[in-house]
């Protein structure tokens, strides 16, 4: 190792390199972009090795079943623990797990595919006030604000964050199924439903649904949230 | 919640108690529906209905009992569910009427056409929620290595933490100059909050780790933000020093005195939002 970095990358064999990427990775802290990790690997190295490199490192992982992989997140790289040990890593941080109401999903996704978006449109969709539900998003972050709409009145514009691609272990917007995709999901439930009996596309849609979301996440909002509690500027995070 | 993804049909999860007699003493709090178009669509599941071909009569019929129900266990029934109402009975008579051609309307106009729009809308995006909540969340069914925190402020660059007087200063030549900046009164209602600007401010502190503080109080194109942003920034970052999610600081020149722009750095201890949002 420490031949390796006083050599810099040109003397670097792949192997060194897949050690320095994983270190990096390890010690970064945020999703770090193929561009930034081939300029800390130095001269030689571009992105595009940075890539292969890193995919024969995830592969590896995946071979050896460690307990983590390396995820594409928010335009960059990063190391994620498995999501089927979650219930360890629960118990290892007994902090309330991230919460979302069905709500603030909701809200969230139309924001996602319909950014820039102002409050008014969001409510026309949802067909309900969503001030609570938009400055909970805000203060968790997940969305921002994306200036103003320039019409009478300014209405504010709201868009997804940084920070959104990275909770949800989206590599850009882009990843994000199309409506279209959507649609026809919806239109496969509905066959399904149509035809009970002999559906087989619903349990495979259906099954993951239930499995991966937990009890609390259609729960009342307030829970998440208490607008009455809200003192101005004072973020309304509630620890629960 | 045990059976459905929580985006889709959370309607059929709360089961109704009944109240005891006297139920009126005790609040419940059961926002079962999502607002009308949840509830209307929550009925259309439940009867199988062609959401393009909706028998409005029926689902009109429904949606009144339904909110009578509401009305029966006390809830409160949002004003957007009465709206809603009158949108369906309207649509109801309608469809009962022939088809005038009046007030310019097109001939043969469904006047269903555009709840059917908003309804089929909505729906998709619940889906897309669904979709959203399957994903395996960050600090929910992943995690991710925390990084080691950042290195310590360098020797050379010798700073110490700015007083509230040299920040106040700083900030009151920022509001003389923007005043005298020449421009022409123009009078423009402007909403902008404390809570906004602290949102701006971090993510200006996570693109970079040390921001200049004047440059938080210029617009883009290098002008000073107008006096309602001023003042909402000045209180954000007051705000957020006092949570610790930023310090304050301005270099130290030859003779101990400090000089130089004053500088906005990231908390030390990792992410910023941590602190606003442990600060609530």
């Amino acid at each position: 190792m420490a031949d390796a970095e006083s050599e810099g990358s040109g003397g670097m064999d792949a192997q060194a390199k897949r050690q320095v990427l994983e270190a990096l990775l390890l010690a970064a802290g945020e999703p770090v972009s193929a561009q930034k990790l081939a300029g800390v690997l130095g001269e030689g190295t571009t992105p595009s090795e940075v890539r292969e490199l890193l995919d024969a490192l995830d592969a590896e992982y995946a071979e050896q079943a460690r307990g983590f992989r390396i995820e594409q997140v928010a335009g960059g790289y990063q190391l994620r623990t498995l999501p089927e040990l979650a219930p360890f890593l629960q118990r290892l941080r007994p902090q309330p797990p991230l919460r979302l109401s069905r709500a603030a999903l909701e809200t969230l996704a139309i924001i996602a595919y319909k950014q820039p978006i102002t409050r008014a449109e969001l409510e026309h969709v949802r067909g309900v006030d969503v001030g609570a539900v938009l400055a909970s998003l805000l203060e968790r972050r997940l969305v921002r604000i994306a200036g103003h709409r320039e019409v009478p009145g300014r209405p504010m514009l709201y868009a997804t964050s940084r920070r959104f691609l990275e909770v949800f272990g989206l590599s850009s917007l882009a990843d994000l199924p199309t409506l279209r995709e959507i649609e026809e999901l919806l239109r496969e439930r509905a066959a399904a439903a149509a035809g009970e009996a002999g559906g087989e596309t619903e349990p495979e849609i259906a099954a993951p649904a239930a499995e991966q979301a937990p009890a609390d996440d259609a729960e009342d909002e307030d829970d998440d949230f208490d607008p009455d509690a809200d003192p101005g500027f004072e973020p309304p995070i509630t620890t629960h | 919640m045990s059976s459905e993804s929580p985006a889709t049909g959370a309607g059929q999860a709360v089961p109704f108690e009944p109240l005891a007699e006297g139920g009126a003493a005790c609040s419940i709090r059961l926002p079962v529906f999502d607002g009308p178009l949840d509830l209307l669509l929550h009925l259309i599941r439940e009867d199988e209905l062609d959401i393009t071909d909706l028998p409005i009569a029926q689902v009109a019929r429904q949606y009144l009992e339904y909110l009578e129900l509401m009305r029966e266990l006390h809830l409160d029934v949002a004003a957007e569910y009465l709206v809603m109402a009158a949108t369906l009975a309207w649509i109801k008579s309608r469809m009962l009427l022939p088809p005038t051609g009046e007030e310019g309307e097109e001939e043969g106009a469904d006047p269903r056409a555009e709840l059917v729009a908003r309804l089929l809308e909505y729906q998709r995006f619940q889906e897309a929620a669904a979709e959203l909540a399957q994903r395996p969340l960050l600090g929910r069914e992943t995690w991710a290595p925390p990084g080691v925190a950042p290195p310590p402020v360098p020797e050379s660059e010798r700073e110490i933490e700015v007083s509230l007087l040299a920040l106040l200063e700083a900030f009151r030549r920022a509001m003389r100059q923007a005043k005298t900046s020449g421009h022409a009164h123009e009078v423009v209602t402007e909403a902008v909050t404390v809570r906004e600007r602290m949102v701006a401010v971090i993510d200006a502190l996570e693109a970079s780790e040390v921001v200049e503080f004047e440059s938080l109080l210029r617009t883009p194109d290098g002008g000073w933000a107008s006096r309602a942003v001023l003042v909402a920034t000045f209180l954000a970052i007051l705000e957020l020093a006092r949570i610790s999610a930023l310090r304050i600081y301005q270099s130290v020149g030859a003779h101990g005195a400090p000089e130089g722009p004053i500088r906005l750095r990231r908390a030390a201890e990792g992410d910023p939002r941590a602190r606003f949002e442990a600060a609530g």
